[in-house]
């Protein structure tokens, strides 16, 4: 009897352990390209979650009001042309013959609907903030959206960007709930299905208005440990992965069918200096600090060559990046020297930190800082608690911390406005003449005036060191050899853009 | 034993409620999903304001009495993250989970076992090393060590095996062997000691005495006895390999409830992690309870009193 209990358990584990285990059939062929991503897409509702793994898949899925080309200059998709009517009236003319996977034809008033639908509070959408500076839109003619916008704005296209356009008539019938699930867009992929948490499959649309996408199906799988993700790779069980290490591209490069594809992006690496508590109030701390870096080595030993050196807070992927105004230059004995004028020999900066920064970064700027005779305490914490000290009052924000900033929007707006102007929740800062340039860049749309206000901006930032530009961030991904394909700077991930070798 | 049941259930209805409270209130005290939802450079006011629609600006005790109040009326929630009912998630995982528990269990059990009764019967001999340093590897290698040697060895160099995924039966074969490997050592001790204790008794001398051959013994009466408490220890096990493997999942890939919680605990998503919490202890309840059921069962000695 035993035996035979024994006997059912084996019999039940072998039963259920072929069962149920259905997934996507892995082909080697031409038609298929599978993509290994670290998480899955949280929503594939566009409208809604804002985290990479999510827009690399939905953006495939919808087409934007505009997008960037590969030189990262702004140019039409949805909207074929716009004019100023005043600083806050836009006129944009719509694309017509774009039609949406069930057949329906996009119109003005799908583009009304999308605008109206991402600035709606109801909707809960994480992304209201990158948007909310629309005050309104309306269809004005067959082919025509007027926007307005609360204020002259600059950075709107830069926002507009990242503007799905969504089908008002589907998302109306279907509602909200069922859209997010099984989207439909008037992009070059549809969705074929979609297994939440382990992969979602896209179909190529034929009809496609730009014309036929370069790939039949592509699945997109969830593989969450970057070694597995290359194992994948060498395996031929994944075409292309994304969000390698420095480390891991290394062991990529060996592989003779594999190629490494980086690029630098907006991504800025810097290091945040509070100036509003601890021993880096004084400025001739935060400017110790500064000179105790030494950016090339970090970016040569520890980051393998995928980092580009800068001097400020901003890349140059962004608007506004001034490229001849120079930080300070790694210098241990100037800094030793300042630290010992501010008579701050010993003292103690924490270090706060979390998961999301890589530690060996972060001990190697310990050291730096150290060796310059200064203490340096690093205090772990997970990413919302980091998040929540870090964004909260400035005697917890601790001393010194990195971040890895993106606005998603190209524009020293985006960056130095919400790190450094007094009143934002990341500021430890306050200085009304910083504040006066940042503003006046963020109300007039001229570039060159612009420009003028960030020239002086940073060069305030210089002198009072609230941060420290570290690097350029690099995005570095994967692929079999025979996948050709150019990243950009914005992390984009345009299955459009891609194509096999002949 | 009805009495028995009943004081059982209700110890693990509070023991339930218990944890489920703990991570309730841990969850919450160490930060909420709106700062990681938002992009950077939100506003304080947008975040306050998706909190407040989120809901999460209330006290926790009135989050937690709204969130019984959903309980009884068997309601997990929504995921903040993903807007999908928290149950839908979880079932999506279930299957997965189940299908790695059982090959894993039958790689602890296929293997354990018969290595175990090997070395009873040949300890002492040459022939145990091997199957000890077996043992203790299996004992010893951490799961995120074995999984990725296996994936080297298995699909990397040898290309016999998909190095991730769950897509066909030979996806499950290494990480049913990685997550079932320590399992196996547990058999296999368990075995072993079962039986050596077993064969010193009378009864073997008397069946050795009577002519039978050692294989005979152990076949017809050793295993018997010796598995009263292989049986316990294997409902037990049960109940860990259906918790999921937060490693072995991520390393292989394999979409089960171990991944689901540990993604879920990063992205803070509140109510799925409640979910998966809640069915991890219902699940170690309900094998718990099964294991003492069994115990008696199968050894009509053992008297069920209420606790």
């Amino acid at each position: 009897m035993l035996l035979r209990s024994f006997r059912t358990v084996i019999l039940l584990a072998a039963a259920l352990g072929t069962a149920s285990l259905a997934g996507p059939v892995a082909a080697q062929s031409r038609d298929l390209v599978t993509v290994d991503l670290p998480n899955d897409a949280a929503t594939l509702d566009p409208h809604l979650q804002w985290d990479t793994d999510s827009y690399t898949v939905y953006r495939n899925i919808f087409d934007n009001l505009v997008t960037r080309d590969a030189s990262g200059t702004i140019v039409p998709q949805i909207a074929t042309a716009w004019t100023y009517v005043s600083d806050t009236v836009i006129d944009f003319t719509i694309r017509q013959g774009v039609t949406f996977h069930d057949g329906t034809p996009l119109t003005p008033e799908d583009v009304v609907f999308s605008i109206r639908r991402i600035i709606d509070p109801a909707l809960r959408s994480p992304q209201l903030s990158q948007f909310d500076q629309i005050a309104s839109a309306e269809v004005t003619g067959p082919a025509t959206v007027r926007m307005v916008t609360k204020s002259p704005y600059p950075a709107l296209f830069a926002q507009l960007v990242k503007l799905s356009i969504v089908p008002k008539a589907y998302v109306d019938k279907v509602g909200a709930q069922k859209f997010n699930l099984e989207p439909v867009g008037s992009g070059p992929f549809r969705l074929k299905q979609w297994q939440k948490g382990i992969a979602a499959t896209l179909e190529a649309n034929d009809t496609y208005w730009r014309g036929k996408p370069p790939f039949r199906t592509v699945v997109f799988r969830v593989v969450p440990d970057v070694a597995t993700r290359v194992a994948d790779l060498q395996t031929g069980k994944a075409d292309i992965v994304r969000g390698l290490s420095p480390d891991e591209a290394l062991t990529v490069k060996k592989d003779a069918k594999l190629q490494v594809l980086a690029v630098p992006t907006e991504r800025i690496g810097y290091m945040f200096l509070n100036t509003q508590a601890g021993p880096t109030q004084d400025v001739r701390v935060r400017r110790a600090v500064a000179h105790a870096i030494d950016r090339t080595a970090i970016i040569e030993a520890l980051l393998q060559g995928y980092g580009k050196a800068v001097d400020v807070v901003l890349t140059p992927a962004n608007f506004g990046f001034v490229d001849d105004i120079k930080g300070w230059p790694y210098d241990p004995a100037r800094a030793k020297a300042l630290v010992a004028e501010a008579g701050a020999a010993g003292q103690k900066l924490t270090f706060l930190t979390s998961p999301a920064y890589d530690r060996r970064v972060v001990e190697a700027l310990q050291q730096m800082i150290q060796d310059v005779g200064l203490k340096v305490e690093i205090q772990t914490m997970d990413q919302p608690t980091f998040l929540r000290r870090r964004q909260g009052r400035p005697d917890e924000a601790g001393s010194l911390s990195l971040g890895r900033w993106s606005c998603a929007c190209q524009d020293a707006d985006g960056v130095i406005f919400p790190l450094f102007r007094s009143g934002s929740i990341w500021a430890k800062y306050a200085n009304p003449a910083f504040d006066k340039e940042v503003d006046a860049a963020r109300a007039i749309l001229d570039p060159k005036q612009r420009l003028v206000h960030y020239r002086k901006a940073f060069e305030i930032l210089r002198d009072e060191v609230p941060g420290i530009g570290l690097y350029q961030d690099f995005a570095i991904y994967a692929a079999r050899k025979e996948i050709t394909w150019t990243p950009t700077a914005n992390e984009a991930f345009f299955l459009f853009d891609m194509a096999w070798k002949p | 034993m009805p009495r028995y049941l009943a004081g059982r259930l209700l110890q693990a209805l509070i023991a339930t409620f218990g944890v489920m409270t703990i991570v309730f209130v841990v969850m919450r005290l160490s930060g909420d999903p709106t700062l990681l939802l938002v992009p950077e450079g939100a506003s304080r006011e947008h975040i306050d304001a998706l909190r407040r629609e989120l809901g999460f600006d209330r006290p926790i005790f009135i989050q937690y009495l709204s969130y019984l109040g959903d309980l009884l009326r068997l309601d997990l929630g929504d995921s903040v993250v993903q807007r999908v009912p928290a149950v839908d998630i979880l079932a999506a995982r279930i299957p997965y989970t189940v299908a790695l528990a059982s090959a894993a269990l039958l790689v602890a059990l296929g293997i354990g076992i018969p290595v175990g009764i090997a070395m009873a019967v040949w300890r002492g001999r040459w022939f145990e090393r091997p199957l000890a340093a077996l043992v203790l590897a299996g004992q010893s290698l951490p799961t995120f060590l074995s999984g990725i040697l296996l994936i080297m060895l298995f699909a990397v160099t040898l290309r016999w095996l998909p190095s991730s995924g769950a897509d066909g039966p030979a996806a499950i074969i290494m990480p049913a062997v990685a997550l079932g490997a320590l399992s196996m050592s547990t058999f296999a001790r368990m075995a072993r000691i079962a039986i050596v204790d077993e064969l010193s008794k009378d009864y073997v001398r008397a069946a050795r005495a009577r002519g039978l051959s050692v294989g005979g013994t152990v076949a017809r009466h050793v295993l018997r006895n010796a598995a009263i408490p292989v049986v316990t220890v294997a409902a037990l096990e049960i109940g860990n390999l259906l918790a999921g493997s937060v490693i072995v999942e991520t390393v292989f890939a394999w979409p089960g409830i171990g991944q689901l919680a540990i993604q879920s605990i990063q992205s803070r998503d509140f109510l799925v992690v409640q979910a998966v919490v809640l069915f991890v202890s219902v699940v170690y309840t309900v094998t718990s309870l099964a294991a003492d059921l069994v115990y008696a069962w199968i050894d009509p000695r053992i008297r069920l009193s209420p606790a």
